[in-house]
C-alpha cells in the first residue's frame, strides 16, 4: 500500500483512492454540521438590549461597581457546548477558575467555532476535487486540522480516555471480531491516524 | 492561512524573549493608567510584581507525537529539538509549559492550540 499523502513539486498529493477520499470528506462534513447545530443551539444574542442589566444601575440607587460587572458578565456567560465531542472541539481554557473558564468562553469560543467550520468546508471542498487532487499549504494544513477534529470527535464516542484506551482501540481493529459493536469506528479510527500520520509527514 | 502568519510573528517575539530569558518580560501596564505624577514615580521606581502566565498542553491518546511536534515548531517556530522535548514532556510527564507572558498572550496561544485540537489551558505561573 502506498501512501496516503505524498508532497510534491506542486503541493500535496491525496493517493487516497476515490471511496476514500468521499468517506473523508463526509466525516469532515459531519464535524462541521455538529458545530453548526452548536452555534444554532446558542439562539438569540446573550446580553441584548432588552435583558434588563443596567437599567438598575442608573435609577435604582447605589450598586457597587462589582455587583453590576458581576451581573453584566453572568448576562454575556457563554455556557460550555452540551455535546461532550463538541465540547472537545472547543475546550475550556482553564479547568481550576471558572471565571477564567468563562471569560475565555466569551473570548474565544464563538470565533474558534466558526473558523473550525470554514477550514473543515474548505478542505472537504478540496478532497472533492476530480483526482488527481493537489492540495496547496492552506488545503492540507486545513485537512491535517480537520483530521484532528475527526479523529477528536470518533475518539470522544469510543470513549477514549487514556493512552492504554487508544491502544486497546488498535488491538480490537488487529482482532476483527465480526461481533464487535465498536469496530467499525475503531477501524475507522484506526484509519484516519495512519492517513493523519502521513499528512504530517508530506507537510514536514 | 491566518495561523501560519500569526505564528510567524510569535516566532520573531518568543525565540527573542521568551527562550534566553526564560520568560517575557512583564508589560508595566500601570504606568499608563496611573492617575497622578506620585503613582507615576512608583510604579517606575518599584516595579510591579513579576506574575507571568503560562500556555499548557496536556497529554490526551488522540493526537499523535509527529502532530504535536509539528504544531510547536509551526505555530510557536521552536526548533525541531525544543518542540520535540516538550512534546515528550506533554507524553510522559502528562503535560508542559509550551509558552508564558502576558495573560492576553496566553488566552491568544491557547486558542491557537484548540485551533489544532491540542487539550490546552492558561493560567497564572506558579
Amino acid at each position: 500500500m502506498g501512501e496516503p499523502f505524498k508532497r510534491t513539486r506542486r503541493g500535496v498529493r491525496v493517493q487516497l483512492d476515490e471511496p476514500e477520499r468521499a468517506l473523508l470528506a463526509r466525516l469532515l462534513e459531519d464535524v462541521e454540521e455538529m458545530l453548526a447545530l452548536d452555534a444554532a443551539e446558542r439562539g438569540g444574542v446573550p446580553g441584548g438590549p432588552d435583558d434588563g442589566v443596567g437599567d438598575d444601575a442608573g435609577e435604582g440607587g447605589p450598586l457597587a461597581d462589582d455587583d453590576v460587572l458581576a451581573a453584566l458578565e453572568a448576562s454575556l456567560d457563554v455556557p460550555p457546548p452540551s455535546d461532550p465531542a463538541v465540547a472537545r472541539l472547543l475546550p475550556e481554557g482553564n479547568r481550576d477558575d471558572p471565571e477564567l473558564a468563562a471569560g475565555y468562553r466569551r473570548l474565544a469560543q464563538d470565533g474558534l467555532r466558526e473558523r473550525k467550520r470554514a477550514r473543515l468546508d474548505s478542505a472537504g471542498a478540496a478532497l472533492a476535487r476530480p483526482a488527481p487532487v493537489l492540495l496547496d499549504d492552506a488545503e492540507a494544513v486545513a485537512l491535517l486540522k480537520g483530521l484532528t477534529d475527526v479523529r477528536l470527535v470518533l475518539a470522544e464516542r469510543l470513549g477514549l480516555r487514556t493512552d492504554e484506551d487508544a491502544e486497546l482501540v488498535h488491538a480490537r481493529v488487529m482482532a476483527q471480531r465480526p461481533d464487535d459493536p465498536v469496530a467499525v469506528a475503531a477501524t475507522l479510527y484506526d484509519a484516519l491516524t495512519w492517513w493523519q500520520e502521513s499528512l504530517v509527514h508530506a507537510l514536514r | 492561512m491566518l495561523t501560519l502568519a500569526r505564528s510567524s510573528t510569535c516566532a520573531d517575539t518568543r525565540t527573542v524573549l521568551g527562550d534566553s530569558a526564560g520568560r517575557v518580560a512583564p508589560y508595566s501596564g500601570r504606568v499608563s493608567v496611573a492617575p497622578s505624577e506620585l503613582e507615576q514615580v512608583e510604579a517606575e521606581t518599584v516595579p510591579a510584581p513579576d506574575v507571568p502566565w503560562v500556555t499548557i498542553v496536556w497529554n490526551d491518546p488522540v493526537n499523535l507525537m509527529s502532530y504535536v511536534t509539528y504544531v510547536f515548531e509551526t505555530y510557536f517556530g521552536y526548533p525541531r529539538s525544543k518542540a520535540e522535548k516538550l512534546m515528550k514532556d506533554v507524553h510522559h510527564r502528562g503535560r508542559a509549559v509550551v509558552s508564558n507572558g502576558s495573560r492576553e498572550e496566553m488566552e491568544r496561544d491557547t486558542e491557537a492550540m484548540h485551533e489544532f485540537g491540542l487539550w490546552a489551558t492558561f493560567q497564572k505561573d506558579e
